[in-house]
């Protein structure tokens, strides 16, 4: 399977034969991307409903009388994990890491193709027994997206019977669908380049689906121990987190685990997540800004180095999300240092996006729409994280609504707009046509505004001290009435927002069926998926010859070239390419 | 504290490989085909797999490892750790298991060497070896059990019985491949059927660096419960 990928071929190899081997039991890396990013985004939805299910309560309490208590926790917990693992993880690395790796390396697929299929099956498996959670007994859990124990698996917490137990079985099915899927991104990055693709031409969308990849294989068994060790805590009556409790009087037969033990598996895997979020997003976007300004990346390696470091960063700060946990004083400083020191990469690759669009020809389509949005976004999220980072500014701030708004904001909006844009932006290549753009800009427009009214207020009622996690505030002195009034407006935005994706929804089926036939390269882009002879690619991806790369991926705007860009299979004046040869 | 020891070393592997990949390479002032390793190294993209795969095995052992410490070190509720009396049939099994590596380093010799008949009683004994081997862990837990001086409850027992038979699955999956290419070996591959033989010999060495390497996690583990 593996020489598929690399080879020169002038017979077709392995294609598909029937409807079911090209559409369902596919091989393909293209097709496996489209089924990831499809369910994706449906189980997104499922979360988006959720997540509006608790703005309702919280803006317009004692209204909703379908929304319990017990059920408000359930939408809190689903709505957080389906976001971070099952949309934007499987998304960014299931859905462009499949489709783009092989195309931008000049692969013709993925080296384990046959294990790339079966990853993207054991995640809908995962998801199935996710969803089936809302069946059971008891509903799923509410034990919050961390799922602390020992309140996550005790009496009296939402799920705590069965649902708990499903979402660890489907986080268990995830990983092992993540693993295989990461063996074959790692694998093929490093086996099946074309010949002239060195590391340093690689796309910056490759560079950091590949490190987010590497971040995921080391950081995800981080979750499956703890995992594995809830579910015999929670079947067998092991104690590896659960200390002596007592209940109604009597002890409840649990000894000797440790709460904070959890914590620390959980974080260890949970900081780097966010980076497995995030690296994906700063890689796509640097394309998409390069692109659509219509110039070189500013600072091409300093943007690599930066991946890497922000990478290897991510593994030694993850106790700062547990400094209400309490830890000596001395861990609080280290962390706190290693936290800001994460800064120092990702300022310099804000910086470079910045520098990248002055004196630009920024064309304002709507992938470097929400490109730029991007930036916006994450240069807020990211400051307030500089709080946050510290510990005496934490402990007041830690469970209020400023931590809200601030998560949201560097790893909810911002790796979306990056979603958004990088689905427009390639969607031309996937599906053939060109997306609508009076839609693509409401859609735009509604979400970028629609965010900021939702988030940014939540800083404000956060340092009023406006708790997280509540089903109902009552009358509190604290709580001014302002703050009501606010939670209103947020709940509107909310709705606003939830409508704008509706607007995406319909632009993507209206231009799948109505959509202008895309040229093969529309944006003029240089790199190696927007010189495929079909469009979209069809299996093999390249015809009987691979692609030869003679440069790296930024050649825009060069002084003196009839065109504003040279793909990197163009070969240099005066040299026959190689490709024909 | 194991575990970022782990992250610190793999971390080092992949700057050390970036730096030797030319990282400081300028791309945009250099045009034309550069040599790249792709021609040389095409063939090898399953070992690669193989040890990304196990970069991920150790990331998970690593951090059972480190849960391990950080309880046996205090995180404790009310009751401190009570250690357990490793059964000293582990001593056994695991003699048992450097016996089924050394045998699957001894087929792998053979058959590197063309030499398919006289490598695949190697290649099959190297799986009874296992066999025997995790038969042994089961027969440890009986002992732990019955040796009284700790229940099923106890965070020590509980650990003991979790790395071990995280340990033995991962065995058991290795088991799978070598039963697959077990059968492949003993069907008999016609000497002239090139890529056969080749595919039989990446397997084969597949699975010999699968076993040292859980060898390597097995020796770690046991002495990480004799430390405590």
């Amino acid at each position: 399977m593996a020489y598929v990928a690399i080879a020169d071929r002038d017979h077709p190899m392995h294609d598909p034969q029937t409807w079911i081997e090209k559409y369902v039991w596919s091989q393909d890396h293209k097709v496996i991307a489209i089924q990831y990013g499809s369910v994706a985004i449906g189980v997104g939805l499922v979360a988006l409903v959720l997540s509006l299910l608790m703005r309702m309560q919280i803006g317009f309490p004692d209204t909703f009388s379908f929304i319990t208590p017990y059920n408000y926790y359930q939408f809190v917990t689903m709505h957080g994990m389906i976001m971070v693992i099952y949309l934007l993880t499987a998304l960014f690395l299931g859905g462009f890491g499949n489709y783009l790796i092989p195309l931008m390396c000049g692969a013709r697929d993925m080296v384990f193709p046959y294990m790339n299929m079966l990853s993207f099956w054991v995640y809908l498996l995962s998801v199935i027994v996710l969803l089936a959670s809302f069946f059971v007994s008891g509903g799923p859990t509410g034990g919050g997206w961390t799922l602390y124990p020992p309140q996550t698996v005790t009496e009296g917490t939402p799920g705590h019977d069965y649902g708990i137990l499903l979402m660890l079985l489907s986080l268990a099915i995830f990983i092992v669908a993540f693993t295989m899927g990461g063996l074959n991104y790692v694998t093929t990055v490093l086996q099946a380049r074309c010949r002239g693709m060195t590391l340093m031409r690689m796309p910056l969308s490759v560079w950091g689906i590949f490190v987010a990849t590497i971040l995921g294989l080391l950081a995800f068994p981080a979750l499956l121990v703890a995992a594995i060790m809830m579910i015999l805590d929670r079947t067998i009556g092991t104690s590896f987190f659960m200390p002596a409790l007592m209940s109604l009087g009597e002890l409840n037969g649990t000894d000797g685990g440790s709460p904070i033990l959890f914590q620390h598996l959980f974080w260890f895997f949970g900081h780097p997540e966010v980076y497995i979020v995030a690296l994906p997003a700063f890689g796509i976007v640097s394309d998409l800004l390069s692109t659509h300004a219509r110039k070189n990346i500013f600072g091409y390696r300093m943007m690599v180095w930066a991946i890497v470091a922000i990478g290897a960063l991510s593994f030694i700060v993850w106790a700062h999300h547990m400094y209400v946990s309490g830890m000596n004083p001395y861990f609080g400083f280290f962390f706190a240092t290693t936290t800001l020191i994460i800064a120092i990469p990702t300022a310099i690759k804000v910086y470079n996006w910045v520098l990248t669009l002055w004196r630009g020809d920024i064309q304002l389509n709507i992938p470097n729409l929400f490109a730029i949005g991007f930036i916006f976004t994450f240069v807020h999220g990211g400051l307030t994280g500089l709080f946050l980072g510290n510990v005496t500014v934490d402990l007041p701030l830690s469970d209020t609504y400023f931590v809200i708004g601030h998560f949201h904001m560097v790893m909810g909006v911002s790796p979306v707009m990056v979603l958004f844009g990088a689905i427009y932006h390639w969607f031309p290549k996937i599906t053939g046509k060109m997306p609508n753009e009076f839609l693509g800009r409401l859609h735009f427009w509604m979400t970028f505004l629609g965010t900021y009214a939702i988030y940014l207020p939540m800083h404000y009622i956060g340092i009023l001290g406006m708790p997280r996690r509540y089903y109902a505030y009552g009358s509190t002195d604290f709580i001014p009435e302002s703050a009501h009034a606010v939670n209103e407006a947020i709940t509107i935005a909310a709705m606003v927002v939830a409508t704008a994706q509706l607007v995406f929804l319909i632009n993507v089926f209206y231009s799948l069926r109505k959509g202008k036939q895309a040229p093969d390269n529309p944006w003029g882009a240089t790199t190696l998926e927007w010189q495929t002879p079909q469009t979209p690619p069809v299996h093999g991806n390249w015809g009987p010859k691979l692609p030869v790369v003679y440069r790296w991926a930024y050649d825009y705007s060069v002084p003196g070239e009839p065109k504003d860009f040279i793909p990197q299979n163009e070969p240099p004046k005066g040299h026959h390419s190689l490709a024909n040869s | 504290m194991l575990t970022a020891l782990l992250i610190a070393m793999l971390t080092a592997i992949t700057v050390w490989w970036l730096l030797i990949q030319r990282l400081k390479d300028k791309p945009w002032t250099k045009q034309g085909v550069v040599p790249t390793s792709q021609e040389t190294v095409t063939s090898s993209a399953p070992k690669v797999g193989l040890w990304v795969f196990l970069a991920v095995v150790s990331s998970l052992f690593g951090l059972f490892a480190s849960a391990y410490m950080m309880r046996v070190g205090g995180h404790g509720g009310l009751a401190s750790w009570q250690p357990l009396d490793e059964p000293n049939v582990l001593w056994i099994n695991t003699l048992v298991l450097v016996l089924a590596s050394g045998a699957m380093q001894v087929a792998r010799n053979r058959i590197d060497r063309d030499d398919l008949d006289g490598g695949r009683s190697y290649f099959l004994g190297a799986g009874v070896l296992t066999l025997v081997f995790l038969a042994g862990q089961i027969l440890a837990w009986q002992q732990a059990r019955a040796s009284g001086n700790l229940g099923p409850g106890s965070p020590a027992y509980a650990f003991f019985v979790l790395l071990t038979a995280i340990h033995g699955l991962h065995l058991v999956g290795g088991l799978w491949v070598l039963g697959r290419t077990s059968v492949r070996l003993f069907r008999g591959v016609d000497a002239s059927n090139v890529v056969a033989r080749s595919r039989i010999r990446t397997s084969v060495q597949l699975c010999t660096t699968y076993w040292h390497w859980l060898l390597l996690i097995w020796l770690g583990v046991f002495a990480l419960l004799l430390s405590t």
